[in-house]
């Protein structure tokens, strides 16, 4: 059955565009005619030892194609399309793959390894490859080196791919063996011992029972150490890849080792090679992350994730910690703040040490103040540098009163050397350094601010001569300012300092916004976003000065809509600045939308703001349509329920938003877009809801839509709701099979995972949204009693959520609320339904004495219907 | 899967500000769309619990709007500060002392009306209560004492401990609705007396004791719209007993009664629905009140009522108002819904309306206003028996809920009975039974029998006597058996209620005892 593809495979991979098109439609037409023999073809010519090895790479990349994509619907049916074939036909595919795993050409083995995983994450989990892992670990006592390696490679990548649930411990022991033992330093072979070790970091998140036990976990971890001092750079840099992938898996069970892990670490860091020194620096950042999350726990005094002890690795391994992560600081690369995705050991160093800093709080300011006194004035800009990113990185951790007075002194010094410094490193990281003072340190409740009018003016001046400097170094000045702008954002604004220079820094963003060079180092980008912070904090006194900025930033995403011919390059970056001009008018519709007397100047130029956004529509960029629907929005708001008048004109881009499923975020931004309508328009939205409705209902049943879209979808029903009320009702049969199934779904969370409860408490809330707004909607309507059949399925979802004890404090809210809802609405035709409900008793009850305010005023809410209702 | 990546990357101390600031501008439109519709939700739930909301606040300040979205702790700071304020204005004696007292009382009344959840809490703690009382000491300006009780309302309406908070300030409250009060204060320190009467009975009979019902009642007497309705509200709260004093002292106040009646006739509904409500108190727990009601003719204006509303709020308290009458005297029974006068067919009239509603309340109490009179003679049994009420009362006993099918067995059952006379055995209408047997009603019983609850076993019980003992033909026995009853009934052998263990032995050894069976495979 199988067919000799050889030559296609080669032409596909042709030089000549021609032959290799043709060479492509071959394959998709075999694929499409006969797909069994397909994949066939290509398993044998992966296995067969006498084919080209570009050959049988291609065929082995192919076949893991057919059985696994990125996209979640296209891979349930490719998983669906390989388990419908026939089992002869897998199981020779299968034996082909084994029989590559002992190739002597590497690429083949590596490529059959990939396969074979891939297979195992379908078949594994169903049990339809039993003898799978029992066969590996037969070829792991076989004599050529190659097939060890491979083998090994292969049961790293089953790892990786199926979920520990699916391998039964027995065989998790013996892989477990078999890697350590390729570990081993008697191993003979560097790619044996590379592939074990690798092998080693994607099987530790099944090494749970092992790592309970002292022996095994003793063994492991020094077999793991002794990797770290092998002579190949590959093994040792994977070696430090386990430890940091222990480092979180099993922080708890590090005690013993710590000790040995920082004099590793240590080694690696001072003369490693970098990719082996980043790995172990990273290995402490990893035990800042865990120990931060565990004293946040501990704050929060939440029984519920406290369950593992703080051990205070940092805090114990601080006084040589720091100074070897200082020592990093130095290492810096030339020109690496004009490179947007460098990484190195300077900055990882410095990364580490502000993670440092947040774990311990004041306890590092001692030991990295000496750093800085002693390298802040010196010749070199290395030293300039280091020092000052050292003391940038911990100005978030220790408190305010250990940092304001050295921040006080050290102002004044940044700021000169912010104007003077001659090389641009030391510049870039003192502007960094100076938005990090005001980002952690100025904040209009703090008792003793660290900007006052004496100073205000200076800052103020030095940044924005500094916005002139390199792209870089201008980029940083705007990322101080915003965040010298939104330390202001909280008190009353008319108060703010900035008022008085409030025209000149506008016209100074509004400069950098126009520099030639402004599309470097994302300068654009800081310049409009810190003129939105500066505009969010304007008053009544300089909203005249914001209202002249209006039709310079419609006429600047005028120009940008006018249809000249763009190389791709220049488009994308004109896409980038319409969104960029959609998010300033964002921004300036919702403060100046905020006050009447604002308000109505410039609702003068809604109509061509209006026609400026659906214009954007036309572009492809999907930044650029999330803007613009934000703005339109924004818009939508402040012009109230006379935004009717665009409805006509703007509904097909709302619908085609709403249709989004490839750009799901301009999809979930359209679904709030709905919500801003329904609350402007009220009831006018009406004449628009069919289409509206029939499109939320087409997404939530599509299998191709985010999954993260859903939650806002069942809230916008609700908007919906509360905007018609009760001519709503011709939807209920559509939306309230969709709310219970939703319900349903999420009774329970969907896994054990953090991120799942995340996703459930959002789906739930979504859903009780939905139920509030047409509870409220129907209030007092004689369509009430449509409700009334809806309204076990809502109290028992109610129910199964509290029995469920994983809600967050907004779900908590907002289900109290459907409870009062319920009861305020269908009164005592619900009452007997409510009595029976738990929610009624014990989950009020409990809600009743929550800390949380918001919670307590449901709940007392919820309490006086429910009285009401039974009361009859 | 590749060599090449190194899988520990994180992303630098030092970045870039443009992406995190665009991500939280972009976070924050998201999240002032869900606030706008937090607080629209709020607003909704706000504005129908509204205490304040029928008198007009018509120096509504413009900071109205921002207020509801403040933090409690801000409005409780507020409140304990207008408190203070308030005490210092108590105790200002110079120039301009009223118009301080009015303007704190203003503020205080604001915060405890504003949002949902007023800080009353706070301002109880800080000492309002004692303030307030002497805010409404005689001679006080109208004005501060309206604002004065508009604050006691506001408090009183708040949780158990609250309400009770108000006992120091009840005296002045209650001399405050006499006659020579103003109308705005005499309705505002009723309000908050019905919010006081409604909290529990001990509160009603300090009430009582100081001498609320008289000026209350007496504010029910002119039609001055929303003073009569405030006052109807707080007489129906004052005199829920359980005591039936207070119900008969009502009754007895001169002018009451004509008053009743003519709310009654004249009222718009939502008057009449306060009102209502003082005639269901007044009914369920006074005799004389119900007699005098019933010889006014009141029965008949319920009935008109009934007829022509269609306001649930009003229909449920008038319907449960006629059932009193219709139980609480037998007279109203006999001697009132004689069958074939023009009122007895008006009542059927209603009462078949109310069965057919789609609301369960209605429904039942309907039923049970039908089982009273079908509890009445012969004639009264034969008249529902040939109503439009018996198909109704048919369907509702296979398919409404578990209570109104009790209702509905009730009235079933006392249509296939004569009234009792003596204590013998209750003499069968014999063909009221069969006709209802035959409609399929036995299942309903059966299956009342086999209901955890005793009462409603009884009442299934009962009606399977009478069709064992009645069914022309000895067919009684069969149909019971056809319909599975005698083994609803053996389920009572060894049951622990001795009335229904006795009864249903009784009946199965009567009528299925070793003889049973025999007699028909004889035959």
């Amino acid at each position: 059955m199988a067919m000799e593809i050889t030559q296609i495979l080669l032409n596909a991979q042709a030089v000549d565009g021609g032959v290799r098109k043709h060479a492509e439609d071959n394959l998709k037409q075999f694929q499409e005619q006969n797909l069994p023999s397909f994949l066939l073809s290509l398993a044998v010519e992966l296995a067969n030892d006498e084919k080209p090895v570009e050959s049988r790479k291609l065929a082995g990349l192919i076949l893991k194609n057919t059985l696994d994509a990125k996209e979640q619907h296209r891979k349930y049916e490719l998983v669906q399309r390989w388990l419908a074939l026939e089992v002869a036909v897998k199981a020779q595919i299968k034996a082909c793959l084994m029989k590559a795993l002992s190739s002597p050409a590497n690429d083949a083995r590596s490529t059959a390894s990939q396969v074979i995983a891939k297979v195992a994450g379908i078949e594994l989990p169903l049990k339809h490859w039993p003898e799978l892992v029992g066969t590996l670990l037969s070829n792991i006592h076989q004599l050529p080196a190659h097939t060890k390696q491979a083998t090994l490679e292969t049961l790293g990548y089953i790892c990786e791919e199926v979920s520990a649930d699916a391998v039964d411990q027995d065989h998790v022991n013996k892989i477990l063996t078999a890697v350590v033992q390729g570990m081993n330093s008697s191993e003979a072979s560097n790619d044996v011992r590379l592939a074990a070790t690798r092998a080693l970091y994607n099987a530790l998140g099944f090494a749970q029972a092992n790592f309970s036990n002292d022996t095994e976990r003793d063994y492991i971890m020094r077999v793991a150490c002794e990797a770290t001092l092998s002579p190949e750079v590959k093994i040792r840099q994977a070696a430090f890849e386990c430890f940091v992938a222990i480092s979180s898996t099993y922080y708890e069970k590090l005690a013993p080792y710590i000790q040995d892990i920082f004099n590793i670490t240590a080694k690696a860091v001072k003369e490693d090679e970098e990719p082996v020194a980043l790995q172990a620096i990273e290995f402490w950042s990893s035990i800042c992350d865990e120990e931060i999350d565990i004293l946040e726990g501990y704050g929060a005094d939440s029984s519920a994730d406290s369950d593992i002890p703080c051990f205070y690795f940092i805090k114990q391994a601080l006084p040589v910690l720091v100074p070897m992560l200082l020592e990093t600081l130095l290492k810096q690369e030339e020109d690496q703040d004009q490179d947007e995705g460098a990484w190195n050991i300077a900055m990882a160093g410095g990364t580490c040490l502000g993670l440092v800093a947040q774990t311990v709080g004041d306890e590092i300011v001692p030991l990295v103040m000496p750093f800085i006194e002693g390298n802040i004035a010196r010749p070199d800009w290395r030293q300039r540098e280091a020092a000052t990113y050292a003391f940038g990185s911990i100005l978030e951790g220790p408190s305010p009163e250990k940092l304001v007075p050295i921040v006080r002194i050290a102002l004044n010094f940044m700021l000169t050397a912010l104007i003077k410094d001659p090389s641009n490193h030391v510049k870039d990281t003192t502007a960094w350094t100076l938005g990090r003072m005001f980002e952690f340190l100025h904040d209009s409740t703090l008792d003793s601010p660290i900007i006052t009018p004496s100073n205000c003016q200076e800052i103020i001046t030095v940044l924005m001569q500094s916005m002139k400097d390199v792209p870089n170094v201008a980029e940083k000045a705007c990322g101080a300012l915003y965040f010298l702008a939104r330390g202001y954002e909280d008190m009353d604004p008319s108060a703010s300092p900035l008022i008085p220079y409030f025209q000149d820094i506008l016209q100074a963003l509004y400069a950098v916004t126009h520099r030639e060079d402004a599309g470097e180092s994302r300068l654009q980008t800081a310049a409009y976003e810190t003129l939105n912070e500066v505009v969010r904090c304007s008053t009544d006194e300089t909203a005249p000065l914001v209202i002249q900025l209006v039709p310079h930033i419609m006429t600047e995403l005028h120009q940008t809509l006018d249809g000249q011919k763009l190389s791709s390059d220049e488009r994308e970056k004109q896409n980038e600045l319409q969104g960029l001009l959609c998010g300033c008018l964002q921004v300036i519709i919702q403060k100046l939308g905020s006050s009447e007397a604002t308000k109505y100047v410039f609702l003068q130029c809604a109509d061509q703001m209006m026609s400026l956004f659906l214009r954007v529509f036309s572009s492809k960029s999907a930044t650029a349509h999330e803007e613009a629907m934000l703005a339109i929005g924004a818009l939508a708001y402040a012009v109230g329920s006379s935004f009717d008048k665009y409805m006509p004109e703007f509904y097909r881009y709302l619908e085609s938003g709403l249709q989004n499923f490839e750009d799901y975020q301009v999809c979930t931004i359209t679904v709030g877009v709905v919500g801003d309508l329904c609350r402007a328009l009220e009831d006018k939205i009406f004449p628009y809801c069919d289409g509206i409705m029939t499109q939320l209902l087409k997404d939530l049943s599509s299998n191709q839509l985010h999954r993260s879209v859903k939650a806002p979808i069942f809230s916008c029903f609700g908007d919906i709701a509360l905007a018609i009320g009760e001519n709503f009702d011709k939807y209920l049969i559509y939306a309230m099979p969709a709310l219970q199934s939703a319900a349903e779904l999420s009774s329970h969370t969907l896994g054990a995972v953090d991120d799942m409860t995340d996703y459930t408490n959002s789906l739930r809330n979504g859903v009780l949204e939905a139920y509030s707004g047409i509870f409220q909607g129907f209030k007092g309507s004689p369509k009430t009693q449509l409700l009334v059949p809806y309204a076990p399925h809502v109290l028992q979802f109610l129910d199964s959520i509290y029995a469920a004890k994983d809600m967050d404090d907004m779900v908590m809210k907002t289900a109290i609320g459907v409870l009062g809802d319920l009861a305020d609405t269908l009164g005592f035709s619900a009452a007997p339904l409510i009595q029976n409900s738990i929610s009624s008793k014990e989950f009020l009850r409990e809600c009743l004495s929550a800390d949380d305010s918001m919670i307590k005023e449901s709940a007392e809410w919820a309490k006086m219907a429910i009285d009401r209702a039974i009361s009859f | 899967m590749t060599d090449e990546s190194s899988p520990h990357r994180r992303d630098p101390i030092k970045s870039s500000v443009g992406n995190a600031a665009a991500e939280r501008r972009r976070q924050n439109a998201v999240s002032v769309g869900k606030e706008r519709r937090e607080s629209l939700m709020r607003a909704k739930r706000f504005c129908r619990v509204g205490v304040s909301t029928a008198i007009d606040d018509n120096d509504d300040s413009p900071d109205h709007d921002m207020v509801i979205d403040e933090e409690e702790s801000i409005l409780e700071a507020q409140a304990s500060s207008a408190v203070e304020e308030l005490k210092a204005a108590v105790a200002f004696q110079g120039k301009g002392a009223v118009q301080k007292k009015i303007s704190a009382l203003q503020k205080l009344r604001r915060l405890l009306s504003r949002s949902e959840f007023p800080p009353v809490e706070v301002a109880l703690k800080a000492g309002a209560i004692p303030l307030l009382v002497q805010c409404l000491s005689f001679g006080s300006l109208d004005e501060q004492l309206l604002e004065a009780a508009w604050c006691l309302t506001n408090i009183a309406a708040g949780k158990p401990d609250e309400t009770r908070a108000l006992l120091p300030a009840l005296p002045l409250l209650i001399a405050h609705i006499g006659e020579k009060s103003s109308l705005p204060v005499a309705e505002q320190c009723a309000w908050a007396l019905g919010n006081v009467a409604g909290e529990g009975e001990d509160l009603r009979n300090i009430l009582l004791s100081q001498g609320a019902l008289l000026p209350l009642a007496r504010m029910m007497l002119p039609i001055k719209g929303s003073t009569v309705r405030t006052a109807a509200w707080a007489l129906s709260n004052l005199i829920k007993g359980p005591d039936q004093k207070a119900a008969t002292e009502l009754i007895k106040i001169n002018g009451v009664l004509k008053a009743i009646i003519q709310h009654l006739k004249n009222a718009d509904d939502e008057l009449a629905t306060e009102v209502a409500w003082v005639i269901v108190y007044l009914s369920a727990l006074s005799n004389m009140a119900t007699i005098m009601l019933v010889k006014n003719n009141v029965v008949q204006l319920l009935v008109e009522r009934l007829a022509s509303s269609n306001s649930l709020q009003l229909l449920i308290p008038v319907l449960r108002s006629l059932g009193n009458l219709v139980a609480g005297d037998s007279c109203t029974t006999y001697d009132l819904l004689v069958p074939g006068h023009e009122i007895t067919d008006s009542v059927i009239t209603v009462l078949v309306k109310c069965l057919k509603s789609e609301h369960r309340v209605l429904k039942k109490e309907a039923a049970w206003v039908l089982s009273n009179i079908a509890a009445g003679s012969v004639e009264h049994k034969q008249l529902i028996f040939s109503s439009e009420a018996l198909p109704l009362l048919l369907h509702l006993l296979s398919s409404a809920p578990f209570d109104i099918r009790k209702e509905v067995a009730y009235t079933l059952g006392n249509i296939c009975v004569e009234p009792v006379e003596g204590d013998g055995r209750p003499k069968l209408i014999v063909e009221h039974l069969v006709s209802l047997v035959n409609h399929g009603c036995l299942s309903g019983f059966i299956e009342l029998i086999r209901s955890i609850d005793a009462e409603a076993a009884r009442l299934g019980l009962q009606f399977m006597e009478l069709v064992l003992r009645g069914m022309p033909n000895g067919e009684g026995p069969k149909l019971v058996e056809q319909e599975d009853g005698i083994d609803a009934m053996e389920r009572f052998q060894f049951h622990e209620n001795d009335d229904l263990r006795n009864m249903a032995n009784g009946l199965v050894d009567k009528y299925f005892g070793e003889d049973y069976g025999l007699e028909e495979s004889s035959s």
